[in-house]
């Protein structure tokens, strides 16, 4: 590559923004996948009262990143943050299976919405890290996700602790952000 | 064009600042302190402990003088152990060549000063200690803690309660406490119990804002929020000026529980005057309250004393 391309490449057009809302039941992992996106510690995080915003570069994107907290008490507010949603990432603690049903009933709720419609969606797996964690497929099977028609999923096992897995669950949002169905 | 002057200015201005505190941390101040000592027959140590007042801007001075000395006697002195601080002093008035008859108060203060300084340190070590503690249920211990803490606010509280669990009425997300204290640990719950068990009144109080219908917040879960940032303010050194002033030797946990006590209730005001539209606006109102914090901790004489107001 000459000089005079990449000078022209840095000049280009500024990083497409896209707008990612991060949801799930609380202690699912949310904040704590943010952190890891953003390189940040993540020996310290706290409960999500109200939300976090994080900004990163990734493949020519800059993602900003909405962290919305899970409690009961809160989830009515999510709505609030629907509007011009590029990727929703629904984040499930894998270990917990007492919660499945809550898990599933919350994330078909969202599905059903209209604001959210066609909006590409990726569930991570969250917490394989722990040994009782179930397997992704089990999860997707459970969720019944096979029965999501009217957009582009994609359901991807991680740790956000250790990291594995997050990449790949991101380089599939950035493939997937032009792909809202309209 | 004018921009670009200025930044130029600017950038000069602050070329000249570094340089010329490398020459007065390299060659000055050896030289500025040398020429002192010969004119007044005092150490840097013995300026600082008898010029200033007992508190944060002595044993500051004190920590920094100690740290930037040529001496690796002196160095090693911030990180000395409790029971060594003495032989520690007595060391450093050999060094230095102190005539203690000359100044008696010197050994005292420098050790009070030494006190602070090694404590601080200490006191991170045990405040990390009890973060890295995860909470158990499995632990009879950690499971009586959780329910000394519902019984402070739950009046008349049967077995049944305890089981069902009315969590969310304090403050907690969801059926399970365990999971919110999280990068907290027993370090979170310690300091929600200490605060709910020495100021009883005023925790109810708070509580009963927190249940506000517009302005409530999750009482457990900001309680544990706010252990973050008391926790933060400790690791990151800002927290030393308030216990210099406060502690006068080797501070406790109990000193850092008192901090937190200081910002839950704090905050609680803060927010309640605030009056944020809505729970959401939570991390807003958490650093602009952060910020105020830092702001008062950069005051030589900060303390972080709850003090209530009395009402006329």
């Amino acid at each position: 590559m000459g000089l005079l391309s990449i000078l022209r490449k840095l000049k280009s057009a500024p990083d497409q923004e896209v707008r990612i809302l991060l949801l799930g039941l609380d202690n699912a992992g949310k904040t704590t996948l943010l952190k890891q996106l953003a390189s940040e510690d993540i020996s310290h995080i706290t409960p999500t009262q109200g939300f976090n915003i994080k900004s990163v570069q990734s493949q020519g994107f800059k993602l900003n990143v909405w962290d919305i907290g899970g409690q009961r008490k809160i989830r009515p507010y999510w709505r609030n943050y629907f509007e011009n949603t590029d990727v929703l990432i629904y984040v499930i603690d894998s270990a917990d299976r007492k919660r499945f049903e809550e898990t599933g009933q919350e994330l078909a709720e969202l599905l059903d919405e209209e604001k959210l419609s066609g909006v590409p969606v990726l569930i991570f797996a969250n917490k394989q890290d722990l040994l009782t964690a179930a397997p992704a497929s089990e999860i997707a099977e459970g969720l019944n996700l096979h029965t999501i028609r009217d957009r582009v999923w994609q359901i991807q096992s991680c740790s956000a602790l250790t990291g594995e897995g997050v990449q790949d669950g991101m380089n599939w949002v950035c493939k997937n952000v032009n792909a809202k169905k309209k | 064009e004018h921009d670009g002057n200025s930044f130029l200015v600017v950038s000069v201005k602050k070329m000249f600042t570094y340089i010329w505190q490398y020459l007065y941390t390299a060659f000055f101040r050896f030289w500025l302190k040398w020429f002192i000592r010969q004119v007044t027959g005092k150490c840097e140590l013995q300026r600082i402990c008898q010029g200033y007042n007992p508190g944060a801007t002595r044993t500051m001075k004190t920590e920094y003088s100690l740290k930037s000395s040529k001496s690796q006697i002196l160095r090693n002195a911030v990180n000395v152990e409790e029971d060594e601080v003495e032989i520690c002093v007595t060391r450093i008035i050999k060094e230095k060549n102190i005539h203690e008859q000359k100044d008696p108060k010197f050994k005292i203060n420098l050790q009070v000063c030494l006190l602070q300084i090694s404590g601080y340190q200490r006191l991170c070590v045990a405040v990390e200690d009890l973060r890295k503690q995860a909470f158990d249920s499995a632990v009879n211990e950690h499971e009586n803690m959780l329910l000394k803490f519902f019984i402070l606010f739950v009046n008349n509280i049967t077995q049944s309660q305890f089981i069902n669990k009315q969590w969310g009425d304090i403050g907690f997300q969801g059926d399970d406490p365990k999971t919110d204290f999280r990068g907290m640990g027993m370090l979170g719950l310690t300091n929600l119990i200490f605060f709910s068990e020495n100021h009883t009144e005023v925790a109810r109080q708070v509580l009963s804002h927190s249940n506000h219908p517009k302005l409530g917040y999750s009482y457990a879960i900001v309680g544990i929020n706010l252990t973050e940032m008391a926790y933060s303010l400790l690791n990151s050194g800002a927290l030393k000026p308030h216990f210099y002033n406060v502690v006068p030797g080797n501070p406790q946990l109990e000193h850092f529980h008192r901090v937190y006590c200081y910002l839950v209730y704090e905050f609680d005001k803060f927010w309640l005057k605030e009056e944020p539209e809505s729970i959401m606006e939570f991390n807003h109102y958490r650093e602009k309250f952060h910020e105020e914090v830092k702001r008062l901790l950069l005051e030589p004489d900060v303390a972080l004393c709850l003090t209530l107001e009395t009402k006329q």
